[in-house]
């Protein structure tokens, strides 16, 4: 039995490498693209400004697309190397995440203002949000990571933010490793989540995230240098600042869902009301100017007025990602 | 001719017995050991691609694959008090893991046949993970019986050992299939597939079911002598030391959250502490389980317990330099060599014959209870007071709890002794 045993098990050894070898063998050889060469078009309404977005093939939207420019109505694809899943850009530097060509691993670049990768580096979870502050100073990058489960929680993720200096490409801190205060006082706790930055328009030292703990989702306010955030307000993720800094758009979240509506809030009073777009958005928004937002519902790109006027228009088909080029025009 | 060859035929049995005086490891040890490396090389490489499959190629969004995680986590529970009894009472410990094995290969076949819907997904890992709960106590209990009772230890650190082996290569061969047929997940799911067919094959074909310890007389054990283990004299003490040791050990998942609040990692660097921790594993698992045997079990499991407080140190600095990082992850990974196979050979000579797989069952169930109370006390006492607060507290707690659980594990092993 011993000796009839280990032979037929050596057999099936053999069979096995043979079996598994040949379809990795057969698989290597066919298909297997990581990226698409889907391209967007415009859509009914027209912007002044224009805004950069990734294309998105609709029946595969996890797959990196390519980075093009909509102006007046006119489509150009800006590069030919970089494709993504995620991207922003500011003052000439430029932030693109997306799958890695083996398509089981996530990388991000750092690009300039002919749209070349100047720094590339690995990252540890699938992209969510990108940023760059308006004077090109610093990045940000958050993704999603599947290691850290606290509990056996079901519907536990986790979220991992980090700084980037947009010179050198390397990370400048994460937000996990920042102080928070809660009412004046230390605030912490092993659920921790942070995503969503945006930048101070006027002092890119400053920006504002979301804290994710528990079943809430604060407004924070964050200092670079000190390394330091603080609580403003609950129910705000994915906060967006508004050119002159004064207004926030955001993902405000139906209670007890994965649904959001968007809403602007004045950073003032933090008072919000929600704009007019009445589907569910999971984006974290873009300012085309002073008066609209741009977003997009992970398939097209829409505008909508951020004072809770008027109705959502289409601007991009088959596109998400929305930058605003307002500067740079 | 015939001198030369007798000589030789001399020289060989005893240089095999020199080497093997030093690690005599039973056969069917090794070939579970083999079941395990291959059946987690096999759902190793599902786990390493599957957030990415679901996310990539299946658009689902993130937070379904939380629920999907969570599922993978929770589905094993107490599946294994109920397999590890039905394995005692029908002496078929062989079957009952064999059992196991097969649902977590029918679930790859399952992957690669019908894997492109997320409630789909969800149901194979599911059944998965009831596939590990049925097989972990009869496994378990496998070793226990192949083993004599002075080399239990060191044969829990050769199977431990192998298994982790497997963990790590799982990973390896997803990568370097995904690297040679990009974003082909098929091709992961169709080799792992293969791996667990292999697992299977060499547990039918190459594991002894009746083991030299196995009880072969006497009327099978009725479920009221499992529930007496609650009680016995030398196992009770042996629970109630593993329960309040759990309780007290902060658990990996918080220990690598806790380092990435305290380290100034590069992203890139994350993955490799879970790397360096189970290379220190593998590389203890075997010379650990050895010297149990040698100087006994219970100095051995409490050294390792408490090699958790150098952990706590690190954790503790306010600036960790890469050499603390390294003696914080090597005695993790001494800790887990020393602790989990050591505490289940102590089972293992503590429990009779017939009833090695319930109690297995049993003290595993207690064991992953433990560590769920222990991790929400953690949370708890870090949102409450703070990282560094909840640490200290934990420390004093293991203090205490090793303390409690000497006497406790000696009286045990004591009484396996006279027994």
């Amino acid at each position: 039995m011993d000796s009839r045993g280990g032979k037929i098990t050596v057999a099936l050894v053999v069979a096995c490498v043979l079996l598994g070898g040949g379809y990795v063998a057969y698989a290597a050889l066919g298909p297997g693209e990581t990226s698409t060469d889907a391209s967007p078009s415009a859509g009914r309404s027209a912007s002044d400004v224009a805004v950069m977005v990734r294309a998105v093939d609709p029946s595969s939207p996890a797959l990196n697309g390519g980075v093009f420019v909509v102006e007046d109505g006119r489509v150009r694809r800006r590069s030919e190397d970089l494709s993504c899943e995620r991207v922003y850009y500011a003052a000439g530097h430029g932030i693109c995440m997306g799958v890695a060509p083996s398509g089981v691993d996530y990388t991000a670049s750092v690009f300039d203002d002919e749209l070349e990768p100047q720094h590339s580096m690995r990252l540890t979870g699938l992209p969510s949000r990108a940023r760059v502050s308006a004077d090109g100073r610093y990045g940000s990058m958050t993704v999603f990571v599947s290691g850290d489960a606290y509990l056996s929680a079901p519907a536990a993720f986790s979220t991992r933010t980090y700084v980037l200096d947009m010179k050198s490409g390397k990370t400048v801190g994460q937000l996990e490793q920042f102080g928070v205060a809660k009412d004046g006082a230390p605030f912490d706790a092993v659920d921790f989540n942070f995503w969503g930055i945006t930048f101070d328009p006027t002092d890119s030292n400053r920006f504002y995230a979301t804290l994710g703990t528990g079943d809430h989702h604060y407004l924070v306010e964050g200092d670079i240098r000190g390394r330091a955030l603080r609580v403003l307000r609950d129910g705000v993720e994915c906060p967006s600042l508004s050119p002159d800094g004064k207004r926030i758009a955001f993902k405000s979240r139906i209670e007890g869902t994965n649904r959001w509506r968007l809403h602007v809030l004045d950073v003032a009073t933090l008072a919000d009301q929600p704009v007019a777009e009445k589907r569910s958005i999971d984006d974290q928004a873009e300012w085309l100017d002073a008066d609209t937002l741009v977003y997009s519902d992970g398939e097209n790109v829409y505008t909508v007025p951020a004072d809770g006027s008027g109705e959502a228009a289409l601007l991009v088909r088959d596109a998400t990602s929305p930058v605003a080029l307002r500067s740079s025009r | 001719m015939y001198q030369v060859e007798a000589s030789k035929a001399l020289l060989k049995p005893r240089l095999w017995a020199r080497r093997s005086a030093r690690l005599r490891v039973p056969r069917n040890v090794i070939m579970l050991g083999a079941v395990s490396l291959l059946t987690d090389v096999s759902s190793e490489m599902v786990a390493t691609v599957l957030p990415m499959y679901l996310i990539f190629s299946l658009g689902a969004s993130p937070l379904v694959f939380g629920a999907i995680d969570g599922t993978y986590r929770g589905a094993a529970a107490l599946v294994q008090v109920l397999s590890g009894f039905t394995s005692d009472r029908w002496r078929r410990h062989k079957e009952v893991a064999g059992l196991g094995y097969g649902l977590s290969a029918l679930g790859k076949v399952a992957l690669v046949a019908a894997g492109n819907t997320v409630g789909g997904i969800g149901a194979i890992v599911a059944v998965d993970r009831v596939g590990k709960g049925i097989r972990t106590a009869p496994r378990d209990a496998l070793i226990s019986l192949s083993s004599a009772k002075d080399k239990l230890a060191t044969s829990f650190g050769v199977h431990r050992a192998m298994d982790s082996v497997g963990a790590m290569l799982g990973p390896l061969f997803a990568f370097g299939i995904l690297f040679l047929a990009p974003a082909r997940f098929d091709a992961v799911f169709v080799v792992s597939t293969l791996f667990a067919i292999l697992g299977l094959a060499v547990l039918v074909l190459n594991v002894e079911g009746k083991p030299r310890r196995a009880p072969r007389e006497g009327s099978p054990p009725r479920f009221r002598a499992a529930a007496a283990l609650l009680e016995d004299r030398s196992f009770a003490p042996l629970l109630l030391a593993a329960a309040g040791l759990s309780v007290a050990s902060v658990s990996d998942a918080m220990i690598y959250v806790g380092l990435q609040r305290t380290i100034d990692f590069e992203p890139a660097v994350f993955p490799l502490l879970y790397v360096m921790t189970a290379i220190s594993f593998m590389a203890l698992a075997i010379p650990v389980g050895q010297l149990a045997d040698r100087i006994g079990k219970v100095p051995v499991l409490l050294a390792g317990q408490a090699l958790l407080f150098l952990v706590y140190g690190v954790l503790l600095m306010t600036s960790v330099g890469y050499l603390a990082l390294i003696v914080c992850l090597v005695a993790l990974g001494g800790y887990f060599a020393a602790t989990e196979g050591v505490l289940t050979a102590l089972a293992g000579a503590v429990l009779p014959e017939k009833l090695q797989a319930s109690g297995i069952g049993i003290l595993i169930t207690v064991i992953s209870l433990g560590r769920l109370v222990s991790s929400v006390a953690f949370g708890a006492l870090w949102f409450a007071i703070g990282l560094h607060s909840a640490i200290l507290i934990f420390a004093l707690g293991l203090g205490v709890a090793i303390a409690l659980a000497a006497p406790l594990l000696l009286r045990a092993q004591n009484a396996a002794l006279d027994g």
